[in-house]
């Protein structure tokens, strides 16, 4: 197997040194890039959804890549990053032409993701928040008007979404949720504040959920699309994260904020139901961006165990060292076996809950698990900051917890199993 | 508002080929992708084209796996794509490709006045095709390009060679071939991958191109394909002088 290694051995900076034209097979080897395991898949990808993974993969490596480590320290929002998404289209990439979206699938969603995060993964949660969590509910379960409204300027990127759900006191139980809707002729007026909100700062739009009638429980949250720039809503405290710091996160205050009736998704009391159809499809996103995550220690894995020499020979020779890219590989492909099955459904109108909570709950261990090898097997230099080893572990980590935790994930798997 | 023809060779991706024990190339799980200087001369043609108006037809020649090119080069911008597709072109030798290319272009490509190839392909980088398309066309052709510009009737063009830059002008039609700091190719947008499956493919074949076993014969044997060995190796050396001599001995 070292005999690859002869691909290795040239950087970036050979690819800019001049070659004479007529040592062809040197510049021909020259132009060889390490290689990266294969993404390939017993899927067999149409043209297009090949093409979109090119062009997230361009657009990772150019505009992510160079800033990826420097965004994560000092927690800035990758400005430049965000509107280079919109110019590529990627900001709406499910969604119809109709609504300005670029009338692709889901699946094709699910790749440009997991692309992005292999490169930076505060990249792929903007994205993801903002194409699972706000605009495809305006898509889902809006009024055409609506829709007119805001997809549009929500697939190419001049709004930004934002997803508020959670608050202080009610994570996965939803029903204690204290933010209300009193209805005010015409409108609700929202009162409340929610916390965790990704994307909080920089959104225009966002999803809020509040009670409409406390006594029904969950049968008492309904859905609104909110403005920020309506009068009473401001953004709170910043947090500050172990991982995906470029992507922020803040709290959202709500006091006595007006929001027509024409901007209810769904039916007074249909807040729940949108809420859990939402997190089903973000599932997938959030799968993928584990995915890409685990990849990604996987490469990284790959690339050290063949450079780093000890004892005379590459890491690789070693056989714990191999046994752990044996294992790292084979999770990484079963991983992208569950995200690409789970998007598939949806984009067939099949039920696809249960397979997204499997494809999250999967994808999101291994990330963790496999980012902690690529730590390990980069040895001291795995646990210095900067490194991508360490950034990706510490950004692995959040995919177990949001948009459903790995025990969520697995009493979803089990009501659906078990009914 | 030149009409202008873009030639692509859709290559084996580098990235993917494995090495054998033997120093052998395993193409087995190797994908394709449209070869880099070509990519340049995609992105020559639609920023002229942005320019000064006019049409760009993507070209290209080469076995039945050409066909899964067509989207990838016609979302870089060009409005149609000809594709000279034959069992009998995989592999084919540069004046094959250069016959075939100027076939295609002859029956569907209509007027042109700028051809534009990359300065040599991603595989073999021969260097070849680019000028015997010029040559087989009896028109004027000129290689390593790094700048272009339009004029009135033709191209001003600056040559990068080895002691300095060449500007030359050529008036149409005329073939350039060009080198990757000529610019940076875009990244293809969603909408032109989705937009690309609308734009229109013509698919020839070698018979529907005249084309027949004199100009198919391989002009060109290849023997064997081997990676080069590098071998890797920490030695320590005790001074300077010992130093030189390990150096020396290694080179000779």
């Amino acid at each position: 197997m070292y005999h690859v290694n002869e691909f290795t051995f040239l950087t970036e900076d050979d690819l800019d040194r001049e070659v004479p034209a007529s040592t062809s097979f040197a510049r021909f080897m020259l132009h060889s890039k390490p290689k990266e395991e294969s993404t390939m898949t017993m899927f067999s990808l149409t043209e297009e959804q090949e093409l979109i993974r090119n062009t997230a993969r361009e657009f990772a490596l150019q505009y992510c890549a160079p800033i990826a480590a420097e965004i994560d320290e000092e927690a800035k929002w990758p400005t430049e990053s965000v509107a280079a998404m919109a110019e590529l289209g990627l900001m709406g990439i499910p969604f119809p032409e109709k609504y300005g979206g670029a009338g692709s699938d889901y699946l094709s969603y699910a790749i440009a993701v997991e692309e992005i995060s292999r490169v930076c993964s505060s990249t792929s949660v903007i994205l993801s928040a903002h194409t699972s969590l706000a605009t495809w509910p305006i898509y889902h379960f809006a009024s055409e008007e609506v829709k007119m409204q805001y997809l549009p300027r929500m697939c190419s990127g001049e709004l930004l979404g934002a997803f508020c759900l959670t608050e202080a006191g009610a994570g996965t139980d939803a029903a204690a949720q204290t933010t209300v809707a009193v209805e005010d002729g015409d409108a609700y007026l929202v009162t409340g504040s929610k916390v965790f909100i990704t994307n909080g700062d920089h959104a225009d739009v966002f999803i809020v959920f509040a009670m409409t009638d406390k006594s029904k429980g969950t049968k008492g949250i309904t859905a609104f699309v909110v403005e920020k720039a309506w009068a009473g809503v401001s953004v709170g405290k910043h947090e500050r994260k172990m991982g995906i710091r470029a992507a922020h996160t803040t709290e959202i205050l709500f006091n006595n904020v007006r929001v027509p009736k024409t901007h209810m998704l769904g039916k007074v009391g249909e807040g729940f139901k949108v809420a859990m159809m939402t997190l089903d499809g973000g599932r997938i996103g959030i799968a993928a961006q584990a995915l890409g995550i685990a990849q990604a220690a996987l490469d990284e894995s790959v690339k050290w165990a063949k450079e780093r020499q000890q004892f005379g020979k590459p890491i690789a020779a070693n056989q714990a060292i191999q046994f752990m890219i044996a294992d790292m590989a084979t999770q990484v492909q079963a991983s992208r076996h569950l995200v690409y099955h789970a998007a598939t459904l949806k984009d067939e109108g099949k039920p696809y809950s249960k397979e997204a909570s499997m494809a999250k709950l999967f994808a999101a261990e291994t990330a963790m698990q496999q980012s902690i090898k690529a730590v390990q097997i980069h040895g001291g230099l795995g646990y210095i900051k900067g490194t991508v080893a360490e950034r990706l572990m510490r950004d692995a980590k959040i995919t177990e917890i949001y948009e459903g935790t790995s025990e969520v994930q697995r009493m979803v798997i089990a009501a659906n199993t078990l009914k | 508002m030149p009409n202008m023809i873009t030639c692509y060779k859709w290559v084996v991706d580098e990235a993917d080929i494995r090495v054998e024990g033997n120093g052998a190339l395993n193409f087995e799980r190797a994908g394709r992708k449209i070869s880099e200087y070509d990519r340049n001369a995609i992105e020559a043609a639609v920023q002229i084209q942005e320019q000064k108006g006019g049409s760009v037809v993507a070209v290209s020649l080469g076995g039945p796996e050409l066909k899964s090119s067509a989207k990838d080069a016609l979302s870089r911008g060009p409005e149609r794509a000809i594709l000279a597709i034959d069992p009998a072109f995989s592999g084919a030798d540069s004046q094959t490709t250069a016959l075939g290319l100027v076939a295609a272009i002859k029956a569907g490509a209509g007027e042109f006045d700028l051809i534009l190839c990359g300065e040599g392909s991603g595989d073999l980088y021969a260097q070849q095709v680019g000028p015997r398309v010029a040559a087989l066309l009896d028109i004027p052709c000129i290689s390593f390009v790094n700048k272009i510009e339009v004029t009135e009737s033709g191209i001003r063009a600056d040559r990068k060679l080895e002691d300095g830059i060449e500007v030359v002008e050529a008036a149409f039609p005329v073939v350039v071939t060009v080198l990757p700091d000529l610019n940076k190719p875009r990244i293809p947008g969603l909408k032109q991958v989705m937009g690309a499956a609308k734009k229109e493919v013509k698919v020839l074949d070698a018979a529907a191109l005249g084309l027949g076993s004199a100009e198919l014969a391989s002009r060109v044997e290849t023997r064997a394909v081997r990676a080069p060995k590098s071998d890797r190796k920490q030695q320590k050396v005790g001074s300077v002088a010992e130093l030189a001599q390990v150096i020396a001995s290694a080179l000779r």
